[in-house]
């Protein structure tokens, strides 16, 4: 259902999108995407992960093409077939990984992203202009400061700076409030209205509710690359509205047939406040207390960035706790991840490339790595017991893996994944900690996935998913966590949620009502 | 004595600044040259043969130039255009200008050449103690003195410049806005190349005066060596070019005054206090290492 | 998921080459460096082809032969110490300074033990001596790098030098032959001690049996031991290795540890198998001919052997560049180099 409000003309539109179309192979990301922007107001775009919003924004600007559909600046019809084209027209985007040299000072990055005239690079004249900009828009930087030494919210004010002097009339913020503090927050919005003030406009994608209903004039929601929700005024609609047109509603999970193994049960892996330091310094999970117990599969949903990968690294001791302590069978696991695997613990890493794959190694020997000390032969290793072992574990898993002498670095991302999850999932383990097991796969294969993930909790392991799939979730958990913002936002079971109430607390709807602190709304008895 | 070893120094430093210099450049934007010695190498032989053949080291100093940036352009092809390892590539490319310079330069071993004379400079020459170390040199002395501070000027205060830097943090940044990182690449290395040919045209028509195989000697090791240890900074490599020059001046100081030193101890000395610079300045210099060359030295070798 | 999926396009095309295309572009490489190096002999006023024959026939010689046998087993030695770090993602350029401080050690033991001992047993005790030798100086590199993180490409290749200068401290003057002429050089080692010939009179001498088992055994330790798996492993991602609970920094460590001990025993044979005394020079470059011939067979083992005798044998031929065709016999370098640059640029596999 599409509800349009106040309906823009497309003559008087800063910029106005018909008709867009975007596809990648057999994804389409964008469907004939309607899109306004009025001058000096603030537009918020709204959808779940994958729903299209970012793929729009990089249409307008440039760095994809569409297939179809058409765009106007300020009612022309523009052909922006390259960012540079796109800044030319008077847009500007400050992306969720700033474009930013951390070695440089301030000064030095904006003048990289200026065009330049004559030799000399006038440091002084620039640093004042700088300066000025940014009182004059609320945007508080030391122009001589090193980038490295900036905060997120601070390289993010940098980022406006750059994409404000280059000229731009509409900024597009992507995700801008996902890596920063509330307080960053509220400095950024003053930034925003002083922006609006000055008759710029502003395209802000988020999935944050509250915050749209703080900054935004008007709201358009995507879903599955369409427009669900128009040019609406946040004011008239309720957050049931909005959360319902993000992520819809569909029918409740059927009621597992199995309880889970009750709090009796001595869990597998204890997580006691558990805090993690991200890569970048800023915290990525704070005061985790989490239990998995033998035969049960905990869903961990929550949008992107919210701790999920911290969370897996942790149990698998691929990362250290900065404070708190993770149990695996009573044995403290320390970021070693022999520790993790020792105790029984297998893992599917969220970025196979970089994290799993061996560059000029065969499949059987990647399988070799799944346990190197059974298979040790006197100094070599049994490279029969491998291959029988693999085979096995193929059996097991039933996914069709390539070839035992294939090399696993020639493979299609597919291919990969199924190599990496008939390791990990053909044969018993005592956790699995699974990070997107179905991402880049068919749906034979991601069935075939998920069936073996219950297999392995049948078998009494404790299974932790991480998934951006809500369906998959309900489909296959015996209780979903939701991380939101690195905390522990609630603990629900599959037989007593819908999407809907997850995405109110993958959403921080909740929060919204001015409770903040963690594991509110699934209460403790479930932990 | 002192004056002595001092003016040593800076004689004898001046080779190896102009290639730290011109390697600080290539290492700014991302690219490491072990080849930077086949390059004073060639250089040298070029300088000297043109000098033979013409009469004028000045002439001399252009072909050194060019033999060097020429070796260094086939380093850049290599890395940048096929995608080879860098350390690897350098040693290679070494081995080259070892073998060309052998090759083309044996007939020059031996010959005369009217080398660059000193040149006192009028008034500041005369001042005690620093007249000697800094002012009676040959003009090829002088130019770096201006070389070092024009280079800091060009990375720092110039456009160029922040390409270049750019270039060897993230390159993607540069593309985001219409720079070319790999051409930039490409003229840093080449450039670095050019000045370790100049410095190699020191070594043979100005320090030396002479031509024999190898006669760099690992000072283009030294110089890549100062480049980290200087933290990538052109005025620092100053300060240490002239330390190495004048232990490589110490040896025969003492050994002119009797002093019975050991001759080896005293050779191994610049990479001694190379190696200690490295690791006690360890990891802070590899944090001020820009971000591209942090890669490079992750990198492992190809399988 | 489609935002999370598609990737902007990388900053540098990949060059992956297709495996089947590699031998073909190996031989095209391997052809087109004599072309280029007859280029230069040419402008230096030689006949190209000539001098292609004479280096041949240089080669078909008995006593040539066998010197450049002697000198590929050196070689071999040399390469594999690179070759081994190299598996595991480490650069060992210090074979130069490992191989001189194996023929110092063993010399140190040898001129102490020579006239007292019998000689088996003094060439066990200095093959002993060279190898802890080498391998300490390289564990120094490797020790620098796992602590402070200094490049060992760096280390290793200033150790180089550090190397050369203790062996010429070492030979002017605590161990300087009284009776010697010329060069100052340690006195020679007992006929006892040297490493025994093939054909007495001949100067093939044994060192050929000690390159064939350590080719032997490096290739067994690389393709049929755990340990040699876990080293490619590493080499091959790190982060990969350390998430499969493999020990990284021991393995590195290790991996220079061997590469030392196989470069001083590359020292031990020149040694004792050619030199039989320490003079200035005396390594000729065996460390950077050795880097070069890891990196012509792609650091596998088996391969190394065919590089070795390749260069061995190109080496050889510049002696006869220099008497028959009056072209310095350094000359030969550019030949080398033109073969590794054709290599090196097109015969990478994937790429990171």
């Amino acid at each position: 259902m599409t509800a349009v409000a106040a309906p823009v003309d497309s003559a008087t539109a800063l910029l106005s999108v018909r008709n867009l179309t975007c596809r990648f192979g057999a994804v389409v990301a964008n469907d004939g995407v309607d899109f306004d922007v009025a001058p000096g107001e603030v537009h918020a775009v709204l959808g779940e992960n994958g729903a299209g919003k970012s793929t729009l924004m990089k249409l307008i600007y440039g760095v994809y093409r569409p297939d179809a559909g058409e765009l106007r600046v300020d009612g022309v019809p523009a052909a922006i077939d390259s960012p540079a084209a796109a800044r030319a027209a008077g847009i500007g985007m400050v992306f969720q990984d700033l474009r930013l040299i951390p070695a440089f000072t301030v000064t030095e990055n904006i003048a990289l992203a200026l065009p330049g005239r004559g030799v000399r690079f006038q440091r002084r004249a620039l640093s004042a202009r700088i300066a000025e900009q940014a009182r004059r828009y609320g945007l508080p930087v030391h122009p001589d400061a090193l980038v490295a030494h900036l905060s997120i919210g601070e390289r993010q004010r940098v980022e406006i700076l750059k994409v404000l002097m280059a000229g731009a009339r509409l900024l597009i913020l992507d995700e801008p409030t996902s890596v920063l503090a509330p307080q960053e927050v509220d400095a950024l919005f003053a930034a925003v209205r002083a922006l609006r003030a000055n008759g710029l406009s502003i395209v802000i994608i988020t999935h944050k509710l509250a915050e749209a209903r703080a900054i935004a004039d008007r709201v358009t929601v995507l879903r599955g690359g369409r427009v669900v929700l128009r040019n609406a005024d946040p004011a008239a609609h309720t957050d049931a509205e909005l959360v319902e047109a993000m992520v819809g509603r569909s029918v409740p999970g059927l009621a597992g047939h199995r309880q889970p193994p009750g709090p009796q049960v001595a869990p597998v892996v204890r997580l006691r406040g558990v805090d993690v330091t991200g890569d970048r310094g800023a915290p990525a999970l704070r005061a985790i207390d989490l239990d998995l117990r033998p035969g049960e599969l905990v869903g961990v949903a929550g949008v992107a960035g919210s701790g999920q990968r911290e969370l897996c690294e942790v149990i698998l001791g691929e990362r250290r706790v900065a404070a708190g302590s993770v149990h695996i069978r009573d044995v403290a696991v320390h970021g070693r991840p022999r520790q993790a695997l020792a105790a029984g613990a297998v893992g599917v890493p969220e970025d196979p490339l970089t994290d799993a794959v061996v560059p000029g190694l065969t499949v059987t020997e990647h399988l070799a790595l799944a346990d190197l000390g059974a298979v040790r032969r006197g100094l070599g290793i049994d490279w029969r017991a491998v291959a029988a072992d693999a085979a096995r574990r193929e059996e097991r898993a039933g996914l069709r893996m390539a070839a035992g002498d294939r090399v696993v670095a020639e493979l299609s991302g597919g291919n990969v994944q199924r190599v990496l999850l008939t390791r990990a999932l053909g044969a018993p383990a005592t956790v699995v900690v699974a990070a997107y097991p179905s991402r880049g796969l068919d749906i034979a294969t991601t069935r075939r996935t998920q069936e073996l993930l219950l297999e392995q909790r049948d078998a009494g392991a404790a299974v932790l998913v991480v998934s951006e799939d809500l369906d998959e979730l309900l489909a296959i958990s015996d209780r979903i966590a939701v991380l939101h913002n690195g905390e522990l936002a609630g603990i629900v079971t599959p037989a007593t949620t819908d999407r809907y109430a997850i995405g109110q607390l993958m959403l921080g709807g909740d929060q919204a009502a001015g409770g903040s602190g963690s594991a509110a709304a699934g209460g403790s008895d479930l932990r | 004595m002192i004056v002595d070893v001092l003016t040593g120094g800076v004689r004898g430093g001046t080779a190896i600044l102009y290639a730290a210099l011109g390697e600080t450049i290539a290492e700014r934007a991302g690219v490491i040259n072990l080849g930077t010695e086949g390059s004073m190498l060639t250089g040298a032989l070029a300088a000297y043969a043109i000098t033979a053949e013409t009469g004028s080291p000045w002439a001399g100093v252009l072909a050194g130039a060019a033999a060097g940036g020429l070796l260094a352009l086939v380093h850049a092809v290599m890395v940048l255009g096929r995608a080879a390892n860098q350390l690897a590539t350098g040693l290679v490319v070494l081995f080259l200008g070892l073998g060309l310079t052998s090759m083309f330069g044996a007939a020059y071993v031996g010959r005369a050449i009217s080398p660059f004379q000193p040149y006192p400079v009028p008034l500041l020459a005369d001042i005690p103690w620093l007249g000697p170390i800094f002012f009676q040199h040959d003009p090829l002395v002088y130019g770096s003195y201006l070389l070092a501070p024009a280079i800091w000027w060009l990375l720092y205060r110039s456009r160029v410049g922040l390409t270049i830097r750019g270039a060897g943090e993230r390159g993607e940044v540069l593309t985001a806005y219409g720079h070319s990182p790999q051409l930039v690449r490409y003229l840093a290395v080449v450039t670095g190349g050019l000045l370790a040919g100049v410095g190699g045209a020191h070594l043979s028509t100005a320090y030396a005066t002479a031509w024999f195989e190898n006669m760099t000697a690992g000072r283009g090791f030294i110089a890549v060596a100062l480049v980290i240890f200087a933290a990538w900074h052109p005025l620092r490599a100053v300060g240490g070019a002239y330390l190495f020059g004048a232990a490589l001046a110490l040896s025969p100081a003492l050994q002119a005054r009797g002093l019975g030193f050991n001759q080896f101890a005293l050779d191994a000395l610049p990479y001694l206090v190379t190696i200690a610079a490295l690791v006690l300045l360890g990891r802070r210099r590899s944090n001020a290492a820009p971000e591209g060359l942090s890669r490079v030295f992750e990198l492992t070798p190809a399988k | 998921m489609t935002d999370t999926l598609v990737r902007p396009a990388p900053e540098q095309a990949k060059i992956v080459d297709n495996r089947a295309k590699m031998w073909p572009r190996v031989v095209v490489a391997v052809l087109a460096a004599p072309v280029i190096f007859g280029a230069f002999a040419a402008v230096k006023g030689v006949d190209p082809l000539a001098m292609y024959a004479d280096m041949a026939m240089s080669l078909v010689d008995p006593t040539q032969a066998q010197t450049v046998l002697v000198r590929a087993s050196v070689l071999v030695l040399a390469a594999l110490a690179v070759a081994v770090p190299a598996r595991a993602g480490l650069l060992n350029v210090g074979g130069e300074g490992q191989i001189v401080i194996g023929a110092v050690c063993a010399a140190g033991v040898g001129l102490v033990t020579d006239q007292r001992l019998p000689g088996p047993v003094v060439l066990t005790l200095m093959v002993v001596a060279a190898m802890v030798g080498g391998a300490a100086w390289a564990g120094i590199a490797a020790g620098l790098r796992l602590t402070v993180k200094v490049n060992e490409a760096i280390t290793t290749l200033l150790m180089n030098f550090i190397a050369i200068d203790i062996m010429l401290l070492l030979i002017y003057d605590p161990w300087k032959d009284a009776s010697g002429f010329g060069q100052p050089a340690s006195r020679p080692l007992e006929d006892t001690a040297r490493l025994p010939l093939f054909v007495p009179g001949g100067t093939l001498n044994t060192g050929i049996v000690v390159a064939g088992i350590a080719l032997v055994a490096i290739w067994w330790l690389m393709s049929r031991t755990g340990w040699g798996f876990r080293l490619r492993v590493v080499g091959g991602n790190p982060e990969a290795a350390r998430r499969a609970g493999l020990r990284v920094g021991t393995l590195l460590v290790t991996s220079m540890l061997v590469g030392g001990a196989l470069a001083g025993l590359a020292g031990l044979v020149h040694f004792a198998g050619t030199e039989f005394k320490l003079r200035p020079g005396m390594t000729a470059n065996f460390g950077y001919v050795g880097f070069l011939a890891s990196w012509l067979a792609l650091h596998r083992p088996l391969r190394v052997a065919l590089a070795a005798l390749l260069l061995a044998a190109i080496a050889m031929t510049g002696d006869s560049l220099q008497i028959d065709a009056n072209l310095p016999a350094a000359s030969v370098n550019v030949l080398m180099a033109i073969v590794l640059l054709v290599v090196l640029g097109f015969t990478r596999r994937s790429n990171k």
